[in-house]
Parts: C-alpha cells; structure tokens; sequence
C-alpha cells in the first residue's frame, strides 16, 4: 500500500517533470514558426523558393498518403541498417575487446567507417548490390556502425580493473566474466552509441534512396525530396524532410525510451 | 618628308595587313576551319549571364556558336555562358534574377509557371524532345509499347516517365535510379535506361553494345528540349536587349547546324567528358530535331500555342501542375523570332 503512494507520486513528479522540460523547446518552436511565416508574409517570399510553415503543412496533408508510404520504406531500412549495426557492431566490438592488439590493428580500419564519404561509395555500393531496398539497408548499415563500434570496445575494456580481479579471484571464468560484468556494464555505452547511431541510419537510407530510391513502386523520402525540387513543389519537399526528420527524431526517442525502461537498471547504475 | 610618308604608308599597309587577317581568322572560325575565338572588342557592352541546364553539350551548341563566332557581340551583349549539371536550380537563378537567361526543357517552363515563377520562353532549339529509352537489340523490343520484362533506370525528376507509366503497359518494368552512366546498361542485357537520342545510344555503340532507342515522343510526350527561358520583368523593361539575344542565339544555332565543327572543338575543350566523336554524331543527330520534316532554317527556334498547350494537359493529365491555371500564351512568346534580322517569315502565334 505503502511503496503504492510512493510510485504513484514518483509517477505525478515524472510527468510534471517532463511538461516542465517541454514547454521551453515548444515556445522556441512556436516563435521560429511565427518568425518564419512573418518573413515570408513581410518580403513576398515565392512558395517554390521558401514555403511558409503553414504551406508546408498544408502540402504534407495533401500528399499524405506518398508521405505515409514513403516513411514506411525508408523507417524500414533506417530500422533494419539500425538493427544490423547494433547487433554486428557489438559482436565486433566483443572480438575487439578480446585483445589490446586485435584492437590496436584492427580499430583504424573500423575508423575508416566513419571517415568515408557516404555519398561516394554509395553508388558503389549499388554497383556491386543491385539498386534496391537491399542497398539502401547496407548504406544505412555502414553509416550507422561506427558509433556502436566504439562505444561498446569502450565499455567493455574500461570495466574496473578491481572489480576484474575480484572476478578473477572468485574463479570466474572467461564466459562469466563476459556475461557478469563487461556486458552489464557496457549496455549504457551501447545505449550512448545507439543514440548516435539512430540518427545516422535514417540518414544513410535517405543517401541510399537519393541513388536508388525507386527501386519499388514505392518511393522513400530520399526518392522524394529531390523528385518534388525537381518539380518546384519546395512545399512538398519540405514536407518530405520534415518527415525524414521526425523519423530520425523518433527512433532516438526509441532509443532513450529503452534506456528508461528496459534498460534502465544497466545504465542507472552508472549514473 | 618621304621618309615620313613612307612610313605611315608603311604603318598603313601593316595595318590593313592586322585587320584583313583578323577578318580572316574570325571567318575561319566561324567557316568551320580553324578555332579561333572572336576577340571581343572594348566598348559598352552589355553583360549578360546565359545559365545552362547541364554540362556543355552538343544541345548548348548554337550558344557557344553564337559566341565564338561573335554573335553576341557583334549585337553589343557580352556574354557570360555558366555551364549546369545535376541539380542546378536553373528557374530558380533566372527568377531570383541572378542570370539574365537560362536554358531548359519545355517542362520545366510550365512548373515554374505553376509555381508562380515570372518566366518565359523566347526560343526552342528543339522542336521535338531528345528523350528516347535504351535497350539491347537482343532484347526483341522495338517500341515502347512492348517495353517489359526489363529494368529501366529513369531518374526522379523528369516528367516524361510519369506520362509512360499511365499510358503503356509496361509489364514486369522495374525501374531503379538512374545513375548517370551507362555502365549498368552495358553490363547488363536485361537492362534500359534513359538517354538523349544524340548522346547514350553512340557511347554505347563504342563501347561494343548494339542499342536500339526508342523515343518517348512516340507515345506523345515531346515538350520542346534546349529552350531559352528570361523573366517576364526583362521582356517588360528590356525588350530590345531581349530582341538583340535572341536574333544572335538564333544565329549561333543556324550557324552551329549547318557547321559544328569549331564550336565542337570549343565544347570537347570545356567539357573533357565529351568525346570529338559523340560530339560530331550528337550535332548531326540533334539537326534532325532542331529543324524537323523540311523546316526552314529560318524558322528555327519557333513555337506554337498548340505544343505548349499539349503539354500543360499533359503534366495536369499525370497531376504534376494545375491544368486550369496555366495559359499557353503565358508561357511563351515569339514576338523576338519573327523580327530576325535574316528575314525570318513571320510566324503566327
């Protein structure tokens, strides 16, 4: 009954926290909004140059149903080239944390992952995949790995020298050391490369549809974007990156909602 | 005294000597021999900015014709020519005002106008779009109408496949992006792409394929290719500077059809991509659609309301502009075609 009033206010002081912390951004955004649609209004700003935020809207309502469908296909690849990363970045990571000189020869190699022009191998990568959903996820997958790369060597090699011995001199062995400690403990690195990581997916599969976007009767936001510039429809790509934004948005948002939940009891730990 | 004389005859000879050979190279050029440049003269010249919608190719010809061989200035224009590429917003610059002229494809005419661009057609190079659909010979399709089975790489942007989509069957047609080379073409005999008829279909042929192209105007889709776009507000307040472009760019073209060869050498120098080869099939090829069915060469660059027209329908037809609000005549006009200083008919709008 007890711990039952307890959470119910721990639940009230969360949400009164969170409408604390989102009426600032809200504001700002309502003034660049007005800002943005005062200038368009004061200097007869034409649509096809800088549509006002209420065109905009107007253009994403009408379009919607492409919108929709166009979310779906890239939210799909950005999703599937996210998952690949988390999932080989942090088998990498393992085989890295394994020994100070795989590390050493191997991690420049996986810097370059992060160093190459996306937009220049990506037609490369078309070359040798095929256009098509396939490369999209790839593109979306070598942009996205990097950051859970590094991350979790890191959190798997810094765990506690001290706490390693006392492993040791309990006479864990090899598996449990992995799985009781360094794991555990480099689930909130995971987490912290994650965040970054979602975000470059979705913009590894909307550089992968630029190439390839048409691959399916559907078309993804990279498809889109540079298809309504083409047409001077600027309200409608707006609309498009608006979107491709948002998905970005969400899926970091998915990402610290795991953290908060799920994961939280890894990555409260440490503070 | 003599001596003074016979030294300005002298000077004279010398001079007369400079000037005959300065004719005779700037003949030369523009004959078709040699590639000498038209020095521009120092006076008051007009600058003005021509924006091109993609590299310097054979459909930019009669520009750089017009030019080189002195054209332009010979009707006080000094003329910057800015070469485009992929993604150049050229109705953008034109109505921002950052270039006096541009050049693009009838169908960009009519979005701008969509979107509200103040822009008109002056001039058409070509009177039937380049546009035509790569395939393999082996591939049995000799007409759009029976284009299936294939993987067609078309870019996002261009109207023209929109139209065929609602127009042919296009059975088991799975279209990609284009990648702006014809590599996935040659490679791959299942494989079509979009080409300009004058350009892809030789590259190809060098490169040991056996192409056959299939123009997209054969469906009814042909909007006017290469034309000379300024703003409505130029054709207002500088009409006259209008009048002096466009009579100097028709003769560029008129020059450039009948002999390419030096604005050709021009164009291989500034655009490394274009082989001497391409550029000589590409201008040969592209006469036929400058001066299509017999066309007088003095009526080159002319257009009708009926073309412009069909077009608009068109794009509302596939729902890409709003058919109700644009006019034809809005979008074009031939009033600096028909005062050409060779004696052009005049044409009726």
């Amino acid at each position: 009954m007890n711990s039952h009033r307890v959470n119910e206010r721990r639940n009230e002081e969360v949400v009164s926290r969170v409408r604390f912390a989102l009426i600032p951004p809200l504001i700002a955004l309502i003034v660049l909004l007005v800002i943005w649609e005062g200038a368009i209004r004061m200097y007869g700003i034409k649509s096809y140059f800088l549509p006002s935020p209420w065109e905009v809207l107007l253009a994403a309502w009408r379009i919607r149903g492409e919108l929709a469908g166009a979310v779906w296909l890239t939210g799909r690849a950005a999703i599937s080239g996210f998952s690949l990363s988390l999932v080989s970045g942090s088998v990498i990571a393992m085989i890295f944390a394994q020994s100070g000189h795989i590390r050493l020869g191997c991690f420049p190699y996986a810097v370059l992952l992060q160093t190459v022009p996306i937009v220049a191998i990506a037609p490369l990568v078309i070359n040798w995949q095929g256009a098509g959903l396939q490369s999209v996820i790839l593109i979306s997958f070598v942009v996205s790995l990097f950051p859970i790369i590094a991350n979790v060597t890191a959190g798997l090699t810094s765990v506690d020298r001290q706490l390693v011995e006392l492993f040791r001199m309990g006479g864990a062995n090899w598996w449990q050391e992995a799985i009781k400690l360094r794991v555990p403990h480099a689930v909130a690195d995971l987490v912290t490369g994650a965040r970054t990581s979602a975000g470059l997916a979705v913009i590894g599969a909307i550089v992968g549809e630029f190439f390839t976007g048409n691959s399916t009767s559907q078309h993804g936001l990279g498809f889109l974007i540079p298809q309504r510039i083409h047409w001077l429809k600027t309200d409608e790509a707006f609309a498009a990156v608006a979107m491709a934004t948002l998905l970005g948005v969400v899926m970091f948002g998915a990402v610290g909602w795991l953290r908060s939940t799920v994961l939280a009891r890894w990555c409260d730990a440490r503070g | 005294m003599i001596l003074a004389e016979f030294r300005r005859g002298i000077a004279f000879a010398a001079a007369m000597v400079l000037v005959s050979m300065a004719i005779l190279a700037s003949l030369a050029g523009c004959g078709g021999q040699g590639n000498v440049a038209h020095q521009p003269t120092t006076g008051e010249a007009d600058q003005v900015t021509l924006q091109l919608n993609w590299f310097p190719e054979v459909e930019h010809g009669g520009f750089y014709a017009a030019k080189l061989c002195g054209f332009y200035e010979d009707e006080g224009l000094d003329v910057k020519i800015v070469p485009g590429g992929p993604n150049v917003p050229v109705v953008q610059q034109l109505d921002s005002g950052r270039v006096d002229f541009a050049v693009t494809n009838a169908d960009r005419v009519v979005f701008g106008r969509d979107a509200d661009a103040d822009i008109v057609a002056v001039m058409a190079a070509m009177q039937h779009s380049p546009r035509c659909i790569l395939v393999h010979r082996e591939s049995g399709i000799t007409s759009l109408s029976n284009l299936r089975d294939v993987t067609l790489a078309v870019g996002s942007g261009p109207a023209f496949y929109k139209y065929m989509a609602k127009h042919l069957p296009l059975e088991n047609v799975q279209t990609v992006a284009y990648p702006g080379s014809i590599g996935p073409f040659l490679s791959n005999r299942k494989h079509a792409q979009q080409a300009y008829v004058f350009s892809e279909p030789y590259v190809a042929k060098e490169k040991g394929a056996d192409p056959v192209a299939l123009m997209v105007s054969d469906v009814g889709f042909d909007p006017y290719a290469s034309t000379l776009i300024v703003r409505g507000e130029m054709i207002r307040e500088r009409s006259e500077l209008v009048q002096r472009f466009v009579r100097a760019t028709v003769k560029g073209w008129q020059h450039y059809l009948a002999k390419p060869a030096s604005t050709n050498r021009h164009l291989d120098e500034i655009n490394p991509d274009m082989e001497p080869g391409v550029l000589a099939y590409g201008a040969g090829e592209m006469a036929k659609l400058c001066l299509p069915d017999e066309m007088p060469v003095e009526r080159f660059g002319t257009m009708t309301a009926d073309r412009w027209q069909t077009l608009v329908d068109q794009l509302a037809e596939i729902d890409l502009v709003d058919g109700g609000v644009i006019l034809a005549e809005q979008l074009f006009t031939t009033q600096f075609l028909t005062g050409d200083s060779q004696g052009a008919v005049a044409i009726e709008e």
